[in-house]
């Protein structure tokens, strides 16, 4: 079946760790909210018209997607069997709302999985571009260039007043939502990101934790994105959010040499402690692996851990989750289960990792 | 949503607090979350419901106490009525915006920093049509002031410009289609 491939244990190439300032931030997601004009929006059309803008927007899609050097898988939600579903959900490939399949919807992936375009989320189509590290301006050319393309051959919702139509008034205007995932372990350590958030939502951007759901933010991965969508073009969200991202990396790399100034051993310490725990434990709860990552993510960034890669590091973030090790082990599997066979997963991928470059296969 | 704390400046950060074991839930602006050092922030899928924050911008008794609003604001086309934009948040239809347009201005302001309108990409179909139509618009004045002239010749030119104008836009829809 066509959707193996994107299920396999495989990092996507935004996982990959390329470029500058990656160290921090991770990953860069660009979402284009749109909906077609002869069709009710999805809080309210029949089934059978969900049914017909599915078609029209992936016939659409599979016809003129080689246009963009990208061929696309269709594949279709309600089809899908729920563990497979929530796989897609870990991996960023499609929202949990459009994995909840509450009427006929489907998602398009490129083969390298950095396009997609979900159908009949809560709108009837969001554009998804996912690039490694920080990439904003290249990320939106990519969602931009599928965007245009789409629109020659189908009929968007646009209003010369409130620009591109969505289901939720937060998202009317250009129906952009531009995100970067930022590791900040050394701005949480020093309690400075209670600080910084409430001076990035005074600018018009949010800041949130990716998949806690704890009272801290898991693994010290934060999402900043734009919140508004009308009255600036695209450009200037994404040039603002360029800029306070590059500010909140800097205050991250100053906040980093300050504790390493002021506590070296105590910080040394713990990151060994944590590569000691994710290469030897039997038993890893989610919390816990993510806070281990977190310190030997930036134990690699400082230096002081040689010799290992950081996209293995970006790879468990995603496999370690329930739905990718259920999906693995072959069964639905006890939360005590999956914290043996996660213990399981960092044992066998970072040991192996010192002999050999391969290791594929966990379980 | 108004601050819990001040009461003054809107919400923009959800607290989660363990108080005596219970979790209570709080809004703050960003002055009072900044203060609150010891909180811990919790972050949601959404930062702030938005048919919470309009349902509180709009009481349920304002909308529907006034017969003049609750009239006018069903969208002809999905039917949802404003009091049911309000509840879910979500428009149903892109018509909804045209039904509910004199509300709009108001709450886009407060979701978009005071924006109301767009000033980003526009697709390239419409961008063209749009121009035509402007185009017509203008020879359709110019057109009146020949006729009022008695300037005929000049106004059976424009007529033949609105004329071409008019059989591109009609093309230019269908290729858009
Ligand atoms: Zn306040
Ligand atoms: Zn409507």
């Amino acid at each position: 079946m066509a959707i193996e491939r994107f299920l396999q244990p495989r990092a996507s190439s935004w996982m990959a760790n390329d470029g500058e300032n990656v160290d921090i931030a991770m990953s860069t997601r660009i979402r284009l909210a749109r909906n077609l004009s002869d069709f009710q929006f999805p809080y309210s059309f029949s089934e059978d018209e969900a049914l017909k803008v599915d078609k029209e927007v992936s016939s659409a899609l599979l016809d003129k997607g080689h246009e963009l050097n990208h061929s696309f898988t269709h594949i279709n939600i309600q089809e899908t069997p729920k563990l497979q579903r929530e796989v897609l959900v870990e991996k960023h490939l499609i929202s949990p709302y459009l994995a909840k399949g509450t009427h006929s919807g489907s998602v398009l992936l490129s083969e390298n999985e950095e396009l997609s375009v979900m159908v009949n989320e809560e709108d009837h189509l969001r554009i998804q571009s996912l690039q490694s590290g920080f990439h904003l301006q290249e990320a939106y050319q990519v969602a931009n260039q599928l965007d245009s393309l789409l629109e020659k051959n189908l009929s968007y919702a646009f209003h010369e007043k409130f620009g591109y139509l969505t289901s939720c008034p937060t998202n009317t205007g250009t129906g952009m939502r531009a995100s970067v995932m930022l590791h900040l372990p050394a701005l949480t350590m020093s309690h400075q990101i209670a600080r910084i958030i409430p001076a990035i939502s005074r600018l018009g951007m949010v800041v949130r934790g990716i998949y806690g759901e704890g009272s801290e933010a898991l693994g010290n991965v934060y999402q900043i994105s734009n919140q508004m969508t009308l009255g600036k073009s695209e450009y200037d969200i994404l040039q603002d959010l360029q800029n306070m991202t590059e500010q909140i990396i800097q205050q991250e790399r100053l906040a980093r040499e300050a504790i390493l100034n002021n506590s070296p051993i105590v910080l040394e310490d713990r990151i060994y402690r944590s590569l000691g725990t994710l290469t030897h434990s039997r038993l890893l709860t989610t919390e816990e692996a993510a806070t281990c990552l977190s310190d030997v993510r930036l134990g690699i960034d400082l230096k002081m851990i040689a010799h290992m890669d950081m996209s293995i590091l970006n790879e468990l973030m995603i496999f370690m989750q329930p739905a990718f090790l259920q999906q693995y082990a072959g069964k639905p599997l006890q939360p005590k289960e999956r914290d043996f066979a996660r213990a399981k997963l960092f044992r066998e991928r970072l040991n192996k990792e010192n002999a050999t470059n391969e290791g594929e296969e966990f379980a | 949503m108004i601050c819990d704390q001040c009461g003054e400046r809107p919400a923009s950060v959800i607290v989660k607090q363990k108080v005596q074991g219970q979790m209570t839930e709080r809004h703050l602006c960003h002055v009072c979350a900044a203060e609150n050092h010891n909180l811990n922030f919790v972050f949601e899928q959404d930062p702030l419901a938005i048919h919470q924050l309009l349902s509180n911008w709009f009481p349920k008794q304002q909308t529907s106490m006034s017969p003049v609003k609750k009239e006018v604001a069903v969208c002809p086309s999905c039917g949802f009525t404003f009091t049911k934009f309000l509840e879910l948040g979500k428009f149903g239809c892109a018509t909804c915006y045209d039904a509910f347009d004199s509300q709009l201005e108001n709450i886009f302001k407060r979701l978009h920093n005071g924006n109301f309108e767009h000033a980003g990409k526009i697709p390239a179909s419409y961008g063209s049509t749009l121009k035509i139509r402007k185009e017509i618009e203008e020879l359709r004045k110019q057109m009146q002031v020949s006729i009022e002239d008695e300037n005929f010749e000049e106004a059976a030119k424009f007529r033949d410009e609105i004329k071409e104008l008019n059989l591109q836009l009609e093309g230019g829809a269908s290729d858009g289609n």
